[in-house]
């Protein structure tokens, strides 16, 4: 592998670690199967490209992106606790609406960012290479993201919005308001993959409606990933794992492609991803299942 | 203080399953009152707690708790003038979450939640004194996850919890039924002492005659959702389990419940 292509590998698995973190907190914290991320990380990219393209400032930009990623979160929180459509629906028929809502607000397909400023555009030119910087910029985002989300995830609000996910019942009878936890939860991990949409925006140069497709999968991947070679129960440590989980099945996947042995293309990349998630859905519930048959014996 | 009036709760309205659940129970429960409850499965139990706790709410009636009215409360909003232990140990806490993060969600109970830590040093040493007051040795197990600890421990722990929050009013329903006997025993006398020491008014929901005799100062029998017995004081001190059992055919239509040994625990 390239110099080029494994920095080119770390820079975006730290980009999707953003929607590892934030599918962990649908997913594992919430308890929340959420497919909106195929919708809200496209509809990060699309609101920071525009927003730069009229000459909004980058950090504002990605700002933007993260609150519109937010109201598409809380659109599909709607719909589960409010309207009772069950979570995984509720999320498919908001993110099918996205792929419209990210059309018109590109009022195109593809947006390309060539002269704006990015966010990473004051670090260029310092001494190291463009492909350096890049991920070092996201890699110092995505700490900061992680830190605050530690932190966050241990206040009492935090402690109060994970035990929603772990024992709904017994959160309500002490006094959490279950319903509002699910709101900011879901509304947070989306707003993280409307930044990550925006970073990605901003790395790669272009927004483009077709990339939400399989976000979900990708994330769920990092976080499984994440959870097998860091098995931690410390709440920062399992935040690290999905982020590390990113890199590593970013990594993965570049080996897979640049060895051409196996004769795998891009255009593989989902399949692989999914079987790699079923696989690691299945292992677990196999063993599981080999041991109480050798306890019941 | 608990006011209930006649209040009524249905489930499944207007269709072929509607049941009645609760019809017309009316009580008042003074302050610091132990009040044990019994009745045959399906009696509305349950109902009746879950009631009080705000898990269902009353179509008909009223039910005050302190003065205030909270006929039309949530669970999270009477949270803070009620707590609870379940029968299923497992219902009563976060098995994934551990012991000191179980006490601080209980010791946060009717309070805002913002984003201060909830496990700021200074309350670690105060969960840990308060538990090393069971006796159970978990002031060394904080760190545990609540799954791990066993169902008589867990049943303390959310005894312990019930109380962190300082609510005067404390309802379990049947919390040592998945117990084993000698468990059962420690979790009672823990309960007996905790009511004591807090002062709480508690409604405890037993399936042993036994049990609802030997405990609190006030018995209850409901039936088909209603009160058909309701003790206290010196008839009650008069009462044995015979007697109680003997009502209980009485409301059963005279029917069998030899056959029926939970009852007679
Ligand atoms: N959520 C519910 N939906 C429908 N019926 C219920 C529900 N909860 C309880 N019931 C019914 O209400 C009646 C009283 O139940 P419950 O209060 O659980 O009795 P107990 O606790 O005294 O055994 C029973 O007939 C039960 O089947
Ligand atoms: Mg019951």
């Amino acid at each position: 592998m390239s110099d080029i292509a494994l920095f080119g590998a770390i820079e975006i698995g730290l980009v999707y670690a953003l929607v590892a973190v934030g599918v962990f907190l649908s997913f594992r914290i919430l308890d929340f199967p959420d497919l909106t991320v195929d919708g809200s990380f496209p509809l990060g990219a699309a609101v920071c490209a525009v927003l730069l393209i009229s000459g909004v400032n980058p950090w504002l930009a990605s700002l933007a992106a993260g609150l519109a990623g937010a109201a598409a979160g809380l659109v599909t929180a709607l719909l589960n606790v409010r309207f009772k459509i069950l979570h995984l629906l509720a999320s498919i028929l908001t993110m099918i609406a996205l792929f419209s809502v990210n059309l018109r607000v590109m009022g195109r397909p593809n947006v390309a960012l060539l002269m704006q400023d990015t966010v990473l555009t004051p670090f260029y030119g310092l001494g190291l290479p463009d492909h350096v910087v890049r991920p070092l910029v996201v890699l110092v985002i995505v700490g900061v993201v992680v830190l605050l989300l530690a932190r966050f995830l241990s206040s009492e609000f935090g402690l109060a919005m994970r035990a929603t996910g772990v024992n709904a019942r017994m959160a309500r009878a002490q006094g959490v308001n279950t319903d509002a936890h699910i709101y900011s939860g879901i509304a947070l991990s989306n707003g993280l993959c409307g930044l990550a949409g925006a970073l990605f925006a901003q790395t790669n140069g272009f927004a483009d409606v077709t990339t939400g497709i399989g976000t979900i999968v990708v994330g769920l991947a990092a976080v499984i990933v994440g959870e097998t070679v860091l098995p931690a129960r410390a709440l920062l440590l399992t935040l690290v794992g999905c982020v590390a989980g990113s890199i590593l099945y970013r990594l993965a996947v570049q080996l897979a492609l640049t060895a051409d042995v196996i004769g795998l293309q891009a255009s593989d990349l989902n399949l692989v991803t999914a079987l790699l998630v079923a696989v690691a859905l299945i292992l677990p519930r196999l063993k599981g299942k080999s041991r109480s048959a050798r306890a019941a014996r | 203080m608990i006011v209930v009036k006649d209040i009524h709760v249905t489930f499944g309205r207007g269709t072929p399953l509607e049941k009645h659940a609760l019809r017309g129970i009316g009580l008042t429960i003074p302050e610091g009152q132990f009040v044990t409850v019994i009745g045959s499965n399906g009696a509305g139990k349950s109902t009746f707690l879950g009631a009080l706790a705000g898990d269902v709410l009353a179509e008909q009636g009223r039910i005050a708790i302190d003065e205030c009215d909270v006929t039309r409360w949530d669970t999270p909003k009477r949270a803070g003038l009620v707590a609870r232990v379940f029968q299923d140990p497992l219902a009563g806490s976060c098995a994934t979450l551990t012991i000191e993060e179980n006490m601080a969600l209980a010791a946060a109970r009717g309070r805002r939640r913002g984003l201060a830590l909830a496990l700021a040093s200074e309350r670690r040493g105060g969960f840990r004194d308060r538990i090393a007051a069971l006796g159970l040795g978990l002031e060394n197990r904080l760190h545990d996850r609540m799954g791990l600890l066993s169902g008589g421990q867990r049943q303390a722990v959310s005894l312990l919890m019930a109380t962190l929050a300082g609510s005067k009013i404390l309802l379990l329903d049947e919390h040592t039924a998945a117990l084993d006997p000698a468990t059962a025993d420690f979790v009672l006398d823990l309960t007996r002492r905790i009511v004591r020491e807090n002062r709480l008014t508690t409604l405890m929901v037993t399936h042993s005659m036994r049990q609802a005799l030997d405990y609190g100062d006030r018995t209850l029998m409901l039936h088909e959702g209603r009160v058909v017995l309701d003790v206290a004081g010196t008839t009650r001190a008069g009462l044995d389990v015979p007697h109680l059992l003997a009502l209980f055919a009485k409301q059963r239509g005279g029917e069998e419940i030899s056959d029926d040994s939970l009852l007679i625990g």
